[in-house]
């Protein structure tokens, strides 16, 4: 420090300038912000390694103080290249690569990529199949949406749900474990039905997780929904309009909260979900607590289905026959499902050969993550974490 | 909706081409040169839902599919164009802004390019990287690409 006393104003401008007149007493300088210079903007790294990118995700961000000017999501810190790797892999290899990509949900891409490779080489699959099928999935909707519920929840400040919830998740894990012998990578659907029939005794652990799962989530509902600092946190922040859903051709429930009625398995209903009774639930303002809303909803909705496809299990095989190396006639085909996150489809194009010729993973939250530029700028850097987090983004599907 | 429709639409609008019902849907090819226009035509004409946009190596170019759907009728599109090896086709992102991050992927991976990009930068991969979506590049074991240790 100098031991020189500041005697004046004089004493800390830069040399050759002279003190602004009417500067009121007691004042050094002009305080920031009132003398018309135009703040600098600063480049933001946020990402990839940050818990609440949710997973490895690297956004640059702009900032003018708090406000966001552009943002751009720079991806593919986890490409594996999955699309070419199933280029080298037989049809029932499938599943352990496409799990990789979805590794919240991989029954939905398991599924997918069946029913694509089932419409190519017209293959029949049983009826008890499409219904284990349906089942898994939904429990795994169940799970996926759990393991969104609460990082979201952590990224508005509260801890406590997240804690809730993975113990709820656990049983269904636990469930999903018996079934398929994995916690998540599943490889169990294959083309032609399911690798083995449901295990003897699942109807009891499945049966308590369906006798809680209504009561706890409505207690996290409490929590969460009805906490005044989440709501504040959650209401108007992120509104993505109708229109901005449809242009960036965002899926599933991030759609679905932007009021848009489009939900695949009502509008082309596959494995057992034409003949099951359940609701799509739609938002209004399209902000990031109608897609908790809404994402809380299809929670209530899959445990619902759970429970009529547990009531209605068709008796019979689980699987039909398939040659062990399946060679699909030369064609090309589309086949969608509605994974937590929105359309996930599987476009295939075999030559006739023993692996595909190309394979397309259709990923809903690379789509849905499109937004992203647009849904942050103009918004605060706050509340940037909170509009990403309610995308519900799952790195592995996004970079494939 | 039969792909001899959106054939209708698409000469309407002045843009020839060849539709083609197929096991995948309706299937319309046409040059890689008009596809802006296409996908322009079809937008007004209420397909307002884009699915997807993904290159293949046919072998002897690069196939480009182009999925969009009219959410309310039901009714998907597949616009197929081929364009050569390092050839382009002009970026759609005007009528659809959902292809921007699925032109820069099909840039990279299959060695394309799409004028009129507003942000032409690599997506998934660094500098460097083959275009390995071609058949000609090979899956390579980690045990090839990792360097010997000492």
């Amino acid at each position: 420090m100098s031991d020189e006393p500041v005697t004046g104003v004089q004493s800390i401008l830069p040399e050759g300038t002279q003190p602004t007149p009417m500067l009121p007493k007691g004042l050094k300088r002009v305080p920031s912000g009132v003398d018309q210079l135009a703040t600098e903007h600063l480049i933001l790294n946020v990402g990839p390694q940050h818990p609440s990118t949710h997973g490895v995700l690297h956004m640059l961000v702009e900032l003018d103080g708090e406000e966001v000017i552009a943002a751009e999501a720079d991806i593919g810190f986890l490409h594996r290249g999955i699309e070419k790797l199933a280029e080298s892999r037989r049809y029932h290899q499938m599943g352990t690569i496409l799990d990789r990509a979805d590794y919240v949900s991989g029954f939905h891409t398991e599924t997918a990529f069946a029913l694509a490779t089932e419409k190519l080489a017209e293959i029949e699959v049983p009826r008890k199949a499409s219904w284990i099928r349906s089942l898994v999935m939904e429990l795994n909707r169940c799970a996926s949406h759990y393991v969104w519920l609460g990082p979201v929840g952590m990224d508005a400040g509260a801890m406590a749900p997240f804690l809730y919830l993975m113990r709820e998740r656990e049983m269904i894990l636990d469930v999903l474990e018996a079934i398929s012998g994995s916690r998540m990578m599943f490889n169990y659907v294959r083309p032609g039905g399911v690798v083995r029939d449901l295990p003897a005794g699942i109807d009891a652990p499945l049966r308590a997780w369906l006798a809680i799962a209504d009561k706890y989530l409505g207690e996290t509902e409490d929590l969460l929904g009805g906490n005044e600092i989440f709501r504040a946190r959650m209401k108007g922040v992120g509104v993505i309009a109708p229109e901005t859903a449809l242009a960036f051709g965002m899926s599933g429930a991030c759609l679905r909260s932007s009021g848009i009625d489009f939900d695949l398995r009502k509008a082309r209903p596959y494995c057992a979900y034409g003949e099951i009774d359940f609701d799509v639930p739609l938002g209004t303002v399209g902000d990031a607590f109608d897609r908790y809303k809404v994402r809380v909803e299809e929670i209530h909705q899959s445990v619902r289905i759970v429970r009529q496809l547990l009531d209605g299990m068709p008796e019979g095989e689980h699987t039909s026959k398939v040659a062990k190396a399946l060679r699909p006639p030369a064609g090309e085909v589309y086949a969608a499902v509605e994974s937590p996150r929105g359309e996930l489809g599987i476009h295939l194009i075999s030559d006739g050969g023993p692996t595909p010729y190309r394979l397309r993973l259709r990923s809903p939250a690379y789509y849905n993550l499109g937004v992203a530029d647009e849904l942050l700028a103009g918004g605060l850097i706050a509340d940037m974490i909170v509009s990403l987090g309610s995308l519900d983004i799952v790195l592995g599907e996004i970079d494939r | 909706m039969p792909a001899q429709r959106v054939a209708d639409i698409l000469a309407a609008a002045g843009v020839p081409s060849a539709p083609s019902d197929e096991l995948l849907g309706a299937v319309v090819r046409l040059e890689a040169s008009r596809v802006a226009d296409a996908l322009a035509a079809l937008l007004a004409e209420g397909f307002d839902f884009f699915l997807d946009l993904f290159g293949t190596d046919t072998g002897e170019a690069i196939e480009l599919t182009y999925h969009v759907r009219a959410l309310a009728a039901l009714d998907d599109v597949f616009l197929k164009v081929v364009v050569p090896y390092d050839g382009e086709a002009p970026s759609v992102w005007r009528s659809y802004p959902a292809v921007l991050h699925a032109e820069r992927e099909a840039a990279e991976l299959l060695g394309v390019s799409f004028p009129g990009h507003p942000n032409p930068k690599r997506l998934l991969t660094t500098e460097g990287c083959d275009p390995f979506l071609r058949k000609s590049v090979a899956v390579r074991s980690a045990e090839e690409v990792r360097l010997p240790r000492e």
